[in-house]
């Protein structure tokens, strides 16, 4: 009888794994959310990185995240997969491989990197969220934590990754390493540093004092991403199931013409400087006589109106996490601000062209045009407007990435003095711009007793929004 | 040589001729009736010698023949009521013996009207028995619930058992992508599989409600059992019988539309959008306007779109049943076809049911008996539900007036490119005739089971047998998505075969032995194994390459996912019953059960039942002339159950797919890697057995020579140390959590009232009355606030909380303290607050009445199915309230709305002055951000039946068609008339959640169901 009632082990799952095996899941987690309807969308739309072109037929359409009308889907698949599968498979692969006999000390300190990243941009979407009592199985209602002791979180997760890089180690996650890294715990120790400057860099205006750190960690040199070969990105494969949700969702619902339109926010910027990232980032209308962008939630005029290059967002485009222009722009806003170090506009300038420069070379402009293009740039010789300058050009580059442009512009300045100054889309409901994503009620609101009582609106800003 | 034999029958408790009783020759078909007087006359051949006298409520009787006048005196059967049920186990008991209440329904019964799912036959007519159908579906699933739900997160079906098999009653559904609406529960409607037993075949159905009453069969049947005798050969002569309907369906409820503006948004013309939020028609007269084809016309209403959408069903069901029985052995071998087709182009179900049942005496000692049930069913066109896929009624249901669905209906490829019209130019514009015409969701089910028994009687006292069974199932379901389909536009398929096998054995041996002239003992002891073993093979397959193919090799991308699950429970069982006197019964079990799914220091558990019946009436039956029967009866019971399998340990899965939004997330392996995930529910090692213990009284009572009875009950049971899934907030890493938490008491009375309110020559009325209250109350630990049963949209849930019942919780308009509703002083529209109780999700009462009247050979019947209280949630009202499309969204279309409420002042309240900018912006904030406004009562009064039949005389039969032993016509209709409802534009009886959810409550664009009307022809020869 015994014997015969034995057979409650399932057949279908393991009870071992390789912590790579939770590491890969989760990174394709995290890349597939960024890039995806629930986060992409709503941030790049709300955020008016790109437009919808209102009620042109073949684009987005009204009401749309443009006018914030964000589903409660966005909002709780976002939370669902960085708290799920994005994070609590990077903790449990950090938990397999520190109790590992010998110890994976480079696997947890990868899978470290990339939960500060993790939680670091979960915030910037949320605000305030659990962290200190999150993904453990033994507290059923985790606190919320205050936005800046999560960022605080994420910097001592990066300082933990970095003394744990063990270069003696042949045990590290080389090929489950999406990053194409290849396991060079250099690269990761790079990619660790300038993840962590970006935190600094979303906490210096709230909590000045962090500019210390900023000048002790851009002192030191070659410790941070520093070329397009320690670019942060995970490709998409041209190949069916496996290609770029942006692309996809073109594909399939629209006969592969790209929903979405450039915003004069991006396009007007752009136009008069004859950015050769232009054709890069938009499809003209053959009868349009230049490239213009629409108003965010007005109708686009497919005769006039540029849409975002389907080359931008093709089926095997990369989910970018972290780019080396994206660190100069921070470098050249932490010389132009004096952040931790003295002001040296001269030196902002050399980096925010070099920035663009590879912005350009990034999104496909040939080597030479990209610098010819950056010395055409103004040098800097006032520091407030460099910053704007500088906030701009940052923004633009980002113009594809959703939450990281939407954190940029919301970083720039204060309310009402953002980079750049955005309105109210056409539609959208009166009252203040869009700030954040609202918590989801099903997911976490009305199973948490620790969770906030009230609502926090979407339209609130957070800590580190000034 | 004939003679004619005449007499009068009379009733034995007064005196007075009886009407309608039939008299027989024995040995013959040769018969006739009592006429009014009570008298009959009757040619007899010569070799007769016996009559028999029956009528329905009276003790048949049998007369030896001698001389020409036999007079017969009948007696009501109540005194001498010697029904016998089916109980658990399938052990016989009569139904006087009985400590528990159970319900009989008998084949005649459900097969007067009859239902595809035989689940759905059983609706108002049983006493706290709730049928909750879920969709308009062919073949749809329809749930059961007995005494309320009393588990927080299995549906808590019933077991059903047919001939002493537990066969399988599941309703799976197939995921088919992480994260995704799985398909079969919400997104399509694949039935449950109890719809496989085949009405025809079954000779009754008993309802054991209470655990006293299903305790021998363990922790399966917690919620009850459904005990189904199928028919067996009935001794005398061969017969053969026919039964033939002809039915037709039609939509019960259409949504009323609005017909007076077009499609639009903020009153201008969009051909972009499929809102009714357009310009008046009567304002842009004479102007034209660019339609789906391209082509430029005015625009004009067509307000019968809905109706002319939907079609007339048809379904027709045909039986042929050949049985036969002599004193050594019986046979019956049935058929049934049923092929339906549906309301909406291409919908079909074809139903094939074979059934063979023999028993063979082989010595005095020894019997055996088998019993094999085939059963075909194919589904097509099933459709898909809510919102998630390309759901057709979203695109032709709800359209604005100035589209022509027979336009669209022609228009919905292009001729020369093949290509989709699509309805509107953007990405929700399928057509929904492309949908239905390519996208032809099927299943087919090829279902097998049943048994052998082998009873073996050494000695009077003594009986071993043995039963063992199998009911296996496989269905393939097929779910195409034609190449050019809004969504898919490079196509797609999924394809997925689901197993189900369940083994079962029983070892029962019977002692039955009087201890003394009054005091009588039967023993029973038994032992049970039983497997269930299930598997499911799926696979998505897209990218297609040939248009139409539906083939693997045609498919750029393939991923497979499969899995399986297998659990064993071991029981021992014994079952002691005395009586005493045939009045006074005492009956106690005990079962102990191993099961495979806990862990192994938790895995085996003992529950006990006491229970009592009193019949009192036989200590009063010389003194009193208007007690025919009363009896009192009481149990107690206590019930373990286990666990489904393998939720003891932490393990990891590989995943098929990383989800995106829409669809479109990266299936693994990706950039040539796999990867694992940690499950979504922490496990627990430690899980102990659930236990629910039960306490019934009642009483049945019958006065005034049965012209009354009542049957009233009370039960309280209660279910404690739940196996639940907690809901986790998911910051924990985890969706949920395994733990022993919780319980939910059940506490309610069933009613059941006969009454005959006519009886005269030739005419009699009888009238049934069901009624059942129960009162739900949970209790969770303390620091659970509320537990999550099924989550719908939009921050909709089902929940427990404790002291309250399930109910549905979600956002809400915000009330100050004297109930005013607040309004957004910059908007003058509603604010709302979040995560509030809107309702209980069942009833407060339920009721079922049935007349029943017959003069001469005509019967008509008809039930009347009533639900009070509750409230459910309609997504398609919502819809079609916040596209525009409702009639009510006409009221105040470009006047100035100021909406009733009040608006904060620094201080407090002033009534609210600030208008709505537009009707648009009103029903769209009303519906859309809200739960509360798309709540409704969901009380309704029913006309759920209505047959009338005529049953040929048989003396008529005799002089004219002697081949036939019998014959009867009817007219049939089902859930003709929603008398009362407070849900406008759809039927309050629908369920997005499937049979195997306890989520109910919840609307979310279901298809619609069904009135239908029919015809029945029955015969025998």
């Amino acid at each position: 009888c015994k014997k015969y009632l034995d057979i409650n082990t399932n057949p279908n799952t393991a009870e071992r794994v390789d912590p790579k095996l939770l590491f890969s899941y989760a990174v394709t987690s995290y890349i597939n959310l960024r890039s995806s309807g629930d986060l992409y969308i709503p941030f790049a739309l709300a955020g008016q990185s790109i437009a919808t072109g209102g009620d042109n037929p073949t684009g987005w359409g009204v009401p749309s995240e443009e006018q914030y009308d964000i589903s409660s889907f966005s909002n709780g698949n976002s939370w669902r997969t960085y708290y799920t599968s994005v994070g609590g498979n990077l903790k449990e692969a950090i938990k397999l491989a520190e109790s590992a006999n010998p110890v994976n000390n480079n696997a947890a300190a990868q899978c470290k990197v990339v939960l500060a990243m993790s939680v670091y941009e979960t915030s910037t979407v949320f605000g305030d969220i659990p962290f200190s009592e999150a993904w453990n199985t033994t507290i059923s209602y985790p606190k919320f934590d205050a936005q800046k002791d999560v960022l605080e979180g994420c910097i001592t997760l990066i300082d933990d990754a970095l003394k744990q890089f063990d270069d003696a180690s042949p045990l590290k996650i080389v090929d489950y390493d999406l990053f194409k890294y290849n396991g060079d715990l250099n690269k990761w120790r790079r990619l660790a540093n300038s993840v962590k400057l970006r935190i600094l860099m979303t906490m210096v205006d709230k909590d000045p004092s962090k500019a210390a750190a900023i000048g002790t960690l851009i002192g030191a040199t070659n410790n941070r991403i520093s070329s397009a070969d320690d670019n942060c990105l995970v490709p998409y494969q041209d190949v069916a199931g496996k290609k770029n949700p942006k692309f996809a969702i073109n594909e399939q619902y629209n006969g592969e013409v790209n929903f979405f339109f450039g915003t004069k926010n991006v396009v007007d910027f752009m136009r008069p400087l004859k950015d050769p990232r232009l054709p890069k980032f938009f499809t003209k209308p053959a009868k349009a006589t230049d490239y213009f962008g629409v108003e965010n939630g007005e109708t686009a005029d497919d005769d006039v109106n540029v849409r975002i290059s389907t080359d931008l967002q093709s089926a095997s485009a990369p989910e970018v996490l972290f780019t080396y222009q994206e660190e100069l722009f921070y470098e050249a806003e932490i010389y132009a601000r004096g952040l931790g170090v003295p002001v040296d506009l001269g030196k902002a300038t050399t980096l925010y062209k070099k920035a663009v420069e590879e912005s350009c070379k990034y999104y496909g402009v040939d080597a030479g045009t990209a610098a010819t293009f950056a010395a055409t740039l103004p040098a800097i010789t006032n520091a407030e407007a460099g910053v704007k300058l500088i906030d701009m050009h940052h923004w633009v580059d980002k113009m594809d990435r959703g939450i990281d442009a939407f954190t940029q512009w919301r970083r720039s300045g204060p309310e009402g003095s953002e980079t750049p100054a955005l309105k109210l889309p056409i539609g959208a409901p009166a009252g203040p711009l869009f700030r954040r994503f609202e918590y989801p009620i099903t997911n976490e609101i009305s199973v948490n007793p620790n969770a906030p009582k009230n609502t926090i609106k979407f339209t609130e800003k957070m800590w580190f929004d000034l | 040589q004939d003679r004619t034999i005449t007499g009068t029958v009379t009733d034995k408790e007064d005196g007075k001729p009886l009407p309608g009783v039939t008299v027989l020759v024995k040995g013959s078909k040769n018969g006739t009736q009592t006429g009014g007087d009570g008298k009959y006359a009757l040619s007899v051949p010569s070799g007769s010698t016996e009559l028999i006298f029956s009528y329905l409520g009276y003790t048949s009787q049998t007369v030896t023949i001698s001389g020409s006048t036999i007079n017969a005196v009948l007696e009501s059967d109540s005194k001498s009521l010697t029904e016998v049920v089916v109980t658990a186990m399938g052990i016989k008991r009569e139904a006087k013996s009985l400590g528990y209440s159970v319900t009989k329904v008998s084949g005649e019964e459900i097969t007067k009207a009859r239902e595809t799912n035989i689940v759905n036959s059983l609706t108002g007519k049983v006493a706290g028995v709730r049928i909750n159908a879920q969709s308009g579906t062919l073949g749809g699933s329809a749930k059961i619930i007995i005494r309320g739900s009393s588990s927080f997160n299995d549906a808590g079906q019933p077991l059903f058992v047919v001939d002493g098999l537990p066969i399988n009653n599941g309703a799976p559904q197939i995921s088919t992508s992480a994260g995704a609406v799985p398909q079969g529960s919400a997104g399509t409607d694949f039935g449950n599989r109890a719809s496989d037993i085949n009405s025809d075949d079954v000779e009754s159905m008993v309802v054991l409600k209470g655990a006293a009453a299903t305790a021998l069969y363990g922790a399966r049947a917690k919620n009850g059992a459904i005990v189904i005798t199928t028919k067996r050969g009935s001794k005398g002569q061969s017969n053969i019988s026919f039964n033939s309907s002809t039915r037709f369906d039609n939509i019960l409820k259409l949504p009323d539309l609005q017909d007076e503006y077009a499609q639009g948004t903020q009153g201008l013309y969009n051909r972009a959008s499929l809102n009714g939020w357009g310009p008046k028609l009567t304002e842009v007269a004479g102007r034209n306007f660019t339609d789906f084809l391209g082509v430029d016309g005015p625009l004009v209403a067509h307000p019968d779109n809905a109706k002319n959408f939907y079609k007339t069903g048809q379904t027709y069901i045909n039986s042929i049943s050949f049985d036969g029985a002599d004193e050594k052995g019986d046979y019956r071998l049935g058929y049934t076809s049923t092929i339906q087709t549906g309301i909406v182009d291409k919908q079909k179900l074809n139903k094939n049911a074979l059934t063979f049942n023999a028993g063979r005496k082989i010595s005095d000692k020894f019997d055996v008996r088998g019993s094999v049930n085939y059963t075909r069913t194919k589904g097509e066109g099933m459709p898909t539900q809510s919102s998630n896929d390309p759901n057709v009624l979203i695109g032709a249901n709800y359209l604005p007036t100035n589209f022509d669905i027979e336009q669209i209906k022609n228009n919905y490829v292009d001729p020369i490119t093949k290509e989709q019209i699509t309805i509107t130019p953007s990405r929700n514009g399928n057509n929904p005739y492309w949908i239905i015409n390519y996208n032809t969701s099927t299943n087919v089910v090829d279902r097998v089971f049943g048994n052998g028994v082998l009873t073996y009687k050494p000695a009077t006292w003594l009986t071993i047998s043995n039963n063992i069974g199998t009911d296996f199932y496989n269905e393939n379901r097929f779910l195409p998505t034609k190449n050019g389909t809004i969504g898919a536009l490079t196509g797609s398929f999924i394809s997925a075969n689901l197993y189900n096998r369940v083994i079962n054995n029983d070892l029962i041996a019977t002692v039955d032995t009087k201890l003394t002239p009054d005091l009588s003992l039967k023993v029973i002891v038994g032992n049970n194994i039983y497997e269930n073993f299930n598997r499911t093979d799926q696979a998505l397959a897209q990218n297609l390459t040939v248009d139409g193919l539906y083939n693997f090799s045609n498919a750029a991308s393939v991923i497979n996912q499969n899995s399986s699950a297998k659990s064993r429970i071991v029981g021992f069982y014994g079952d002691a019953g005395l009586s005493y006197k045939d009045y006074l019964y005492l009956n106690v079990t005990g079962r102990n059960d191993f099961s495979s799914t806990l862990s192994k220091a938790n895995n085996s558990y003992f529950y006990p039942s006491v229970s009592s019946g009193f019949v009192f009436s036989e200590l009063m039956k010389d003194n009193n002339d208007w007690l025919s029967y009363g009896k009192l009866r009481a149990s107690w019971a206590n019930v373990g159950s286990d666990s489904q399998p393998y939720r003891l340990a932490f393990a990891y899965s590989g995943q098929t797919t990383a989800f995106a939004q829409y669809g479109f997330g990266s299936t693994f392996p990706f950039n040539g890697v796999l990867g694992y995930s940690i499950p979504s529910i922490i496990p627990n090692p430690n899980l102990k057995p659930q236990n629910q213990s039960s306490l019934e009284f009642g009483t049945e009572l019958k006065f005034l020579q049965s012209r009354i009875s009542l049957d009233v009950t009370y039960y309280n049971t209660n279910t404690k140390d739940q196996i639940v899934n907690l809901a986790l907030p998911q910051s924990t890493g985890f969706a949920l959590k395994t733990v022993n938490a919780g319980s939910v008491r059940n506490k309610g009375i069933e009613v059941t009232l006969g009454l005959i309110p006519v009886k005269v020559t030739d005419f009699s009325w009888n009238l049934g009355v069901n009624f059942a209250t129960n009162k739900q109350t949970v209790t969770l630990p303390s620091d659970v606030a509320s537990y999550s049963i099924a989550s719908g949209w939009s921050g909709l849930q089902i929940k427990a909380e404790t002291g309250k019942s399930f109910g549905i919780y979600g956002s809400a308009w915000e009330r100050n303290d004297a109930g005013d509703i607040v309004m957004d002083a910059s908007t003058g529209l509603r604010k709302i607050v979040k995560d509030k109780r809107l309702g209980s999700t069942a009833p407060d009462w339920t009721m079922g009445i049935n007349n029943s009247f017959t003069y001469k050979n005509f019967n008509l019947s008809f039930l009347v199915d009533i639900r009070e209280g509750g409230v459910m949630f309609s997504n398609t009202v919502a819809t079609l309230r916040s596209t525009g499309l409702a009639k009510e969204t006409l009221a105040n279309r470009g006047n100035i709305f100021i909406d009733k409420g009040v608006i904060e002042t620094g201080s407090g309240y002033s009534p609210n002055t600030v208008p709505v900018q537009s009707m648009q912006d009103y029903w769209g904030q009303y519906t859309s951000t809200n739960t509360e406004s798309s709540i409704f009562n969901s009380s309704f009064v029913k006309l759920r039946e209505v047959s009338l039949s005529y049953k040929v005389p048989n003396g008529f039969l005799q002089n004219k068609v002697k081949f036939f032993k019998g014959m009867e016509v009817g007219i049939e209709g089902r859930n003709l008339w929603i008398i009362k409802s407070y849900v406008p534009h759809i039927d309050p009886e629908s369920n997005l959640f499937g049979a195997n959810s306890n989520g109910e409550g919840v609307e979310f664009n279901n298809f619609p169901s069904t009135r239908t009307i029919g015809f029945n022809l029955r015969f025998k020869i």
